[in-house]
């Protein structure tokens, strides 16, 4: 595939990365607390088994409580890897698409609009040149052909000749 | 089972009878028709005959790049790799702080991406040149290895 191809690619490849990485970050954010006087969105479960619960609240990065009752608090609270891992890898894959990009703007063979114009003129120039030597060679080949062709025959009728006198 | 009442194709242009005998003689045929000059109509749309890039300003789109004769298109293309970077973090730094206010950065950022696709298809003409310049020198090569050929 063709290099401005590529890049055109590699810009439509951030342009997706980038509305994901918002689009995904918007999805997964846990709710906001607005005021004491609410109950607590991430974890609205009032039960006085959880000796962990101060530890989930007000923490959203968190890591997930431990393992006993971590079944009931996993429901009720949302996946905390999303919050710390999955912005970091979407920022690293869009830095990557930018350094793909600065790279195959680098490999892009530029040159002037006059020094192409040039170098067709010149090709085609020497096209021609060439192209006429090729006719040349090939009507000199042709000839050749019929004389050979003319002296086989010959050469035949005589042999058919000589055997005729036997 | 055929459809009784399907819609019939329209037929082949009548052209094909002009070209029966070309086979026994080629030049009873017409010749391809010349190419047009100046705008012409093909399925109902205007075309003009000239084959240019209209300018960003005819969309009603910003240029952010210099303009000129010579526009040396690696390093706007990094320029504005490096502006659309800075939006990107701005459009973030916004929808934390005061995310009301996020029209304006994606505008900016839909400039940005226009304005490099402009450069990319401004491109395009180069790219065409340049494939001339390698039919061109593979043409060269191959009549001269024919001359080769028939040499020896």
């Amino acid at each position: 595939m063709d290099i401005i191809t590529q890049l055109q690619d590699q810009l439509d490849e951030m342009a997706m990365l980038a509305v994901n990485t918002f689009g995904t970050l918007q999805r997964d954010v846990p709710t906001d607390r607005l005021s004491n006087s609410y109950s607590d969105p991430l974890n609205s479960n009032p039960k006085p088994e959880d000796d962990s619960k101060p530890q989930v609240q007000g923490q959203p990065g968190a890591p997930p409580p431990p393992p006993p009752t971590a079944q009931v608090q996993a429901q009720a609270q949302p996946p905390a890897y999303n919050l710390s891992e999955q912005p970091k890898a979407m920022s690293h894959a869009l830095v990557l698409a930018a350094k793909k990009f600065d790279a195959l703007v680098a490999a892009l063979p530029l040159s002037s609009e006059e020094d192409q114009v040039k170098r067709i003129q010149e090709l085609q120039a020497e096209n021609e040149v060439v192209g006429l030597e090729l006719q040349k060679q090939l009507e000199a080949a042709e000839r050749e052909l019929k004389q050979v062709e003319v002296l086989f025959n010959e050469a035949t009728d005589n042999c058919i000749n000589f055997k005729k006198l036997d | 089972m055929a459809m009784a009442t399907s819609s019939s194709y329209p037929p082949p242009p009548p052209f094909y009878r002009l070209y029966k005998n070309f086979e026994q003689d080629p030049s009873s045929a017409p010749e391809p028709p010349p190419p047009i000059d100046g705008p012409f109509k093909a399925l109902g749309v205007d075309y003009t005959g000239d084959v240019v890039i209209p300018s960003l300003e005819s969309h009603n789109v910003r240029q952010l790049y210099p303009k000129g004769p010579n526009i040396d298109f690696k390093k706007e293309l990094r320029t504005l790799n490096r502006e659309l970077q800075l939006h990107i973090l701005e459009l973030a730094d916004i929808l934390v702080e005061r995310p009301s206010q996020y029209a304006r950065r994606v505008e900016d950022i839909t400039l940005i991406f226009k304005n490099l696709h402009h450069l990319l298809n401004s491109l395009r003409p180069h790219q065409a040149r340049a494939t001339l310049i390698h039919m061109l020198e593979s043409q060269i090569q191959h009549r001269k290895e024919a001359i080769e050929d028939i040499k020896q």
